[in-house]
């Protein structure tokens, strides 16, 4: 596994997929890598075929077209290695189970341990390790039913990390978390990034969230069936966004762009032929239509 | 229903009676802790995951087994120790239990029959199939006690019995605590639990066989229809008592104990029925835990 050094966290290629008896293939030609470190989101609008590249990454869905490599193995059994962590959308049935967040993280770390047996301490160890790695230990014994959004969300990212996965899968991060929360969500990645080669796959629909996040994007690839784009993300245009959405996202983009380059916010005229600048330049003037 | 059972007065001789050797209610009252401890022990992931319905579902299919009982001619065999006319009628619920399992399978073929489509067509269509063969039996041979197929009875209970609930009940604790982990992981979350590798099916199918054989033998004390109490109310009132789910589920099975151990007792008082009056006291318990116990919090919480 020496050779692993320049073997991407991720690559695929070709990548096709139809469900059965489907009329239209859900994913055409998809090819992206990830380096080892990197953190990648794809952003996308619903029925891009996130999910669906997501489960296949997971090994969790099979019958595709093309090549799937995660740290140079299948993805099933990548996935069957530990080497793969990932947190699902949160649902709102979990608030109702009586555990803490501790015991959540442990269902992770126990997950192959026969029930008659109890957790070892280097278990319990690395329960607290990963507890700590995403600054959660404060309310880790809380009922999780009492946590926010936000810190539920950490306590999940735990239970992934504490298999000490290579790849960190995060699907819709920021659902159902307020504007403060999203900041602070951008805060975890950056923490993530910290400890080193760990890689993340970020998937969103919501672009106002990859605005918020884009620092911490390395790169970003915009997904609807096939690739749109896939580059840091300040090389995103506004047309790549349209074709990927279908609707004018300027307003957002501008946002995403300012974040990512860190520039100063510049008069909104420069954006070239959008309806929203055109709006906005009217602000300053007359609202006369003739 | 029980007219062989004579009143013996006041509390204190009904609590030496049960108990006493030899007496017609200690091989109940030995059944009915067996089942109480199992049923009080599923019963906070029935409530968790919500499958009280599928409790329903299987339960309605025993009424196709005893139709099929009906047919074969064996309704001489359903009284006391009628343990061949029972059995093929737990063996239609667990069969009911495992294709609930096999065909609403979560990961399976994309056309696959959600839950509760499944209960309301097939397995009533078997409760539907049990009432013609009843009907079309019923001029032969002696009649089938419905009562007792409804609401259970005491005196289906003897020393066999027992001697079977505590064997079935310690069967479905072992494989409870063999599976505990994954059946928590997918009850508190499906999508996670499988992918950490949890075969989620396998999860939910062995829920469901524990479940089916946990219904079958509370029938024979609670009757078809109030069977399903035993595996509700003792969960959610235990789940208004505590946050650690360990906490839960002992609390769970001893409401369940107070529940059979009380409702034998107020059986015996009033000859009311022992499934009605179990559930009666499994209610009162419910009820406490209301007015007394923790809301379970749903929203809010601490800004981070």
């Amino acid at each position: 596994m020496s050779g692993a050094a320049v073997e991407p966290a991720l690559r695929i290629r070709g990548l096709s997929f139809t469900y059965p008896r489907a009329a239209e293939s859900t994913l055409e030609s998809v090819s992206l890598s990830v380096q080892p470190g990197e953190v990648l989101a794809i952003v996308g609008p619903n029925g891009a075929g996130k999910t669906t590249l997501l489960r296949i990454v997971q090994g969790l869905l099979d019958g595709y077209r093309g090549e799937v490599r995660v740290l140079g193995l299948s993805p099933g059994e990548a996935r069957r290695r530990g080497l793969v962590g990932s947190v699902a959308q949160r649902s709102g049935a979990m608030l109702a189970y009586p555990v803490s967040g501790h015991d959540v993280v442990m269902m992770g770390a126990t997950v192959g341990l026969p029930g008659w047996r109890s957790p070892a301490v280097g278990v319990r160890e690395r329960v607290t390790d990963a507890l700590e790695r995403v600054d959660a230990l404060r309310y880790a014994d809380a009922p999780i039913g009492t946590l926010s959004g936000g810190q539920l969300q950490r306590i999940l990212v735990a239970r992934a990390l504490v298999i000490e996965p290579k790849l960190l899968i995060l699907d819709e991060p920021t659902v159902g978390i307020d504007a403060a929360g999203q900041e602070r969500f951008a805060d975890l990645l950056a923490r993530l990034k910290e400890h080193g080669n760990l890689t993340i796959l970020l998937v969103m629909h919501d672009l106002r969230a990859v605005a918020s996040g884009a620092a911490s994007c390395d790169r970003i690839a915009c997904l609807r069936r096939s690739l749109h784009f896939h580059d840091t993300p300040s090389g995103i245009t506004a047309q790549v966004l349209a074709d990927v959405f279908e609707h004018d996202l300027s307003p957002i983009f501008r946002g995403l762009h300012i974040e990512a380059s860190g520039e100063q916010p510049r008069p909104p005229r420069t954006d070239q032929g959008s309806h929203d600048a055109g709006h906005d330049h009217a602000d300053g003037g007359s609202c006369a239509h003739h | 229903m029980r007219g062989t059972i004579t009143r013996t007065g006041d509390r204190v001789r009904t609590i030496e009676y049960l108990t006493s050797h030899g007496s017609i209610y200690a091989p109940v009252l030995v059944a009915g802790i067996a089942i109480a401890l199992t049923s009080g022990l599923l019963a906070p992931f029935v409530v968790l995951k919500r499958l009280s319905f599928i409790g329903h579902g299987v339960s309605h299919t025993a009424f196709g087994g005893a139709g099929l009982v009906a047919a074969l001619g064996l309704i001489g065999a359903m009284g006391q120790g009628g343990l061949l006319a029972y059995g093929l009628i737990a063996l239609c619920c667990i069969a009911a239990a495992g294709m609930i399992g096999v065909l609403t399978a979560r990961s399976g073929a994309e056309g696959r029959l959600s839950d509760d489509t499944f209960i309301g067509i097939v397995l009533v269509g078997a409760m539907a199939v049990g009432a013609i063969l009843m009907k079309m039996s019923s001029g032969s041979g002696p009649m089938l006690d419905l009562e007792t197929l409804l609401f259970g009875s005491i005196v289906a209970i003897g020393s066999a019995e027992a001697i079977a609930a505590w064997v079935c009940s310690i069967v479905i604790a072992l494989v409870l605590l063999i599976e505990r982990r994954r059946i928590v992981f997918w009850t508190f979350d499906e999508p996670g639990a499988r992918a950490f590798g949890v075969n989620t099916d396998r999860a939910r199918l062995v829920l469901l066989l524990l479940l089916a054989f946990q219904i079958v033998v509370a029938m024979r004390l609670a009757g078809v229809l109030l069977a399903t109490a035993l595996l509700v109310a003792p969960g959610a009132a235990a789940l208004r008592t505590s946050d650690q789910l360990a906490r839960v589920v002992n609390r769970s099975a001893l409401f369940g104990v107070i529940g059979v151990v009380g409702g034998l007792v107020l059986s015996f008082e009033t000859d009311w029925p022992p499934g009605a009056s179990i559930v009666v006291v499994l209610l009162l318990i419910f009820g406490v835990s209301v007015i007394f116990g923790k809301p379970r919090k749903i929203e809010g919480g601490v800004a981070s």
